[in-house]
């Protein structure tokens, strides 16, 4: 054990900015987008205001090293983890006005000692603390995610979300904008252009219809009887999110889980392991409505605008009630441009939709194909791409 | 390594931690009193966090639901610092123009024609057109030309597109915008940027990790009791506690659209319209009457019968 009554203040202000440092790291290891620059920043604001103040310091670097609402909600999670020792419930000294040098001392070893020693148990307690909400039985018994990047089918996938992305990017908006050709003229731009011929409208300016992309929502059935298709749908996911910024991508079983940050991890182990995080319950029962209730509760109002394209896949077969399926549709349809309904089993010769879950929804998709395999998903693409349009 | 013992060195050079902190603490405080004499309620934790954001010059990220008072925010800390408020309404194909600048080109034409009858040499005719006086500054120009540093409020940011945010980001890091007609302009002074967003697009990560961040949630009941008092201050005691818990229990509902500050504003204000000084379940008729202003779809709407109504303003 350290002491620190006879060490050099400068050395304890080290060893604690230190601490401090290493929590970026913390950060980083637990999916946060941090950055070595941050850990100078953090230094220096921890140095300037608040150091030994754990308020201060929490808002500090809160505001600091988050960057988005999920990291903003596991932040207090995380930052008691790491700074709160454990069986405690304060940082330093209770009474920061008390401010004597031995108060300090005592309050600072507390915090200190523990970095080196409890460095690495409290990484080990990261998943716990992260509050992903996955208990460790379920990830156990997690699917093994290391077929996502099996390289066989993996390049003819990228090739067709490509395919997809490219066909995508031209579609087409009412909205206008300037440019150098088009169909209407565009008057005030004309005017402006004429001002460097002396006021006569030598060349003319044009309005033309503004290329935008649609956003996609892709919502995955990965329930046991969508078993053999959830792996291939789950690469088309995470091949699209690659081509296309505007994505998003979530599976459901019986509950609905946001998969598009682990899908965009651009290193591919740490993807597994955060869908192994992600994917407690893969391979269960399927409750579609309630599923797609939550959906719209909490995403759908902040995801689902007018030029959104929802790109549902699953085999329609629900355990959960039809009337909330119905209901959850059609608030969903209302808010979205186009809704498309991808069935694994509709190929299958002498299919008919006869899935609860299937003919519930029938009067609000846009459309309804069939997606086994890349054959047949090629196949539906130019109609998949029209109705998005 | 060596930045750490210099930082370390010259922290516990300034007499130490405690005595910062304690500073600190009352900075915080003192504009959180501030903010509320301004017309703002913020916690202390986004007082910090303003306050690190002039320290670091940095922008600042906010986000939250509709109606949490994000954009309020750069109002309020704007009148605290007696700051200009510069602000850029983002929307959907909006561009260079209509962000940044735009040369008054009408005007242009007149001083060509006025011109024609100026015998000085054509490079300084050309100069003169296209000199300061022609140039519109639209809110981002305007805001890097200032003589003493404004705020800078770019709210929904989401909502203009991908190409707009990538200049965003470049102008937040340079402070300088150059116009090819009339060279590189660099920021006089730098304005204090407050970025708000909505969420409804994804924002890039390079504009997240150059900004701080921000989460404002709903206010809990005694933060819109606060506010309530502050921004309604007409509204009896009573009232306003029996409008903040009635909305409080709405928002825990299942709701396409939860009410936020504004609504709250709104109803109270509607309330001592009809005359409605009291709420309680012998009233829910009248109150329902009033609810529109709470309330804003449909949906929503057919959900709030007088049983519900009547059970909500029993609790309160």
């Amino acid at each position: 054990m350290l002491t620190f009554e006879a060490a050099e203040r400068s050395d304890i202000g080290t060893v604690l900015l230190t601490r401090i440092a290493g929590f970026t790291g913390f950060l980083h290891a637990n999916g946060y987008g941090v950055s070595a620059a941050d850990s100078v920043d953090i230094v220096d604001t921890a140095s300037q205001a608040g150091l030994l103040n754990q308020p201060i310091l929490r808002w500090n670097l809160k505001s600091l090293l988050c960057n988005r609402y999920e990291e903003w909600q596991r932040f207090d999670a995380l930052f008691d983890a790491y700074f709160l020792p454990p069986n405690k419930n304060v940082f330093v000294q209770r009474d920061t006005t008390a401010g004597t040098q031995e108060v300090t001392a005592a309050g600072d070893d507390d915090g200190a000692h523990e970095s080196p020693a409890t460095a690495e148990h409290a990484v080990a307690d990261e998943t716990e603390a992260a509050g992903h909400g996955a208990s460790r039985e379920e990830n156990l018994s997690s699917t093994d995610f290391s077929e996502l990047s099996q390289a066989d089918q993996e390049r003819k996938v990228e090739a067709l979300m490509r395919r997809l992305a490219q066909r995508l990017k031209h579609l087409k908006l009412r909205r206008e904008a300037r440019s150098q050709r088009g169909k209407r003229l565009d008057l005030q731009g004309t005017i402006r252009q004429s001002v460097a011929s002396g006021g006569t409208p030598l060349r003319l300016a044009w309005k033309t219809r503004r290329r935008v992309r649609p956003r996609l929502v892709l919502l995955l059935d990965v329930s046991r009887s969508m078993n053999s298709y959830s792996f291939f749908y789950l690469r088309l996911a995470r091949a699209l999110c690659n081509e296309l910024t505007d994505v998003h991508c979530f599976i459901f079983h019986t509950r609905l889980t946001s998969v598009g940050e682990a899908l965009r991890d651009p290193d591919p182990w740490r993807a597994q392991e955060r869908l192994n995080v992600l994917a407690a319950g893969w391979s269960g029962g399927t409750r579609i409505g309630e599923c797609l209730q939550d959906f719209n509760r909490g995403q759908g109002a902040r995801l689902v605008h007018s030029r959104t394209g929802v790109i549902i896949v699953s085999d329609g077969y629900d355990t959960g009630d039809p009337a909330l399926l119905v209901e959850a549709l059609r608030t969903l349809r209302r808010r979205a441009r186009r809704m498309v309904w991808l069935n694994p089993l509709l190929n299958q010769p002498g299919f008919t939709p006869v899935a609860r879950g299937m003919q519930a929804a029938m009067p609000y998709l846009d459309l309804l194909a069939p997606g086994a395999d890349l054959a047949a998903i090629e196949r539906v693409l130019p109609q998949l791409i029209k109705s998005l349009q | 390594m060596g930045n750490f013992q210099g930082l370390a060195a010259r922290a516990f050079q300034q007499e130490k931690g405690v005595s910062l902190a304690a500073d600190r603490m009352d900075d915080i405080a003192g504009l959180q009193g501030q903010l509320v004499s301004a017309g703002y309620v913020a916690d202390s934790a986004l007082a910090a966090t303003l306050l690190l954001t002039l320290d670091l010059g940095r922008p600042l990220l906010v986000e939250g639901d509709a109606g949490v008072g994000k954009t309020e925010i750069a109002k309020a800390f704007a009148t605290v610092r007696s700051a200009r408020l510069i602000r850029l309404q983002c929307y959907e194909g909006l561009d260079v123009h209509a962000a940044i600048y735009e040369w008054n080109y009408q005007r242009q034409l007149l001083a060509i024609k006025l011109l024609e009858q100026d015998d000085r040499p054509l490079s300084a005719k050309e100069k003169d057109i296209f000199s300061e006086t022609y140039l519109l500054k639209r809110p981002l120009l305007e805001a890097i030309s200032c003589d003493e540093s404004p705020v800078l409020l770019i709210d929904e940011v989401d909502r203009a597109d991908e190409a707009f945010e990538a200049y965003l980001l470049e102008l937040l890091s340079d402070f300088q915008i150059s116009i090819p007609e009339l060279g590189t302009i660099s920021a006089i002074t730098r304005p204090l940027v407050i970025i708000t967003s909505n969420g409804t697009r994804e924002l890039s990560d390079a504009l997240r990790r150059r900004c701080l961040y921000h989460f404002i949630e709903y206010p809990d009941f005694a933060k819109e009791l606060a506010i309530v008092k502050i921004k309604a201050p007409q509204a009896a005691d009573q009232l306003a506690r029996q409008v903040v818990a009635f909305v409080q229990s709405v928002r825990r509902m299942e709701l396409q659209k939860k009410p936020g500050i504004a609504e709250t504003l709104d109803w109270t204000a509607a309330l001592l319209r009809m005359g409605i000084t009291v709420i309680n379940d012998d009233g829910a008729e009248r109150i329902i009457d009033t609810l529109s202003a709470l309330i804003k779809t449909r949906d929503d709407r057919t959900g709030f019968t007088p049983d519900v109504v009547a059970r909500i303003a029993a609790t309160c």
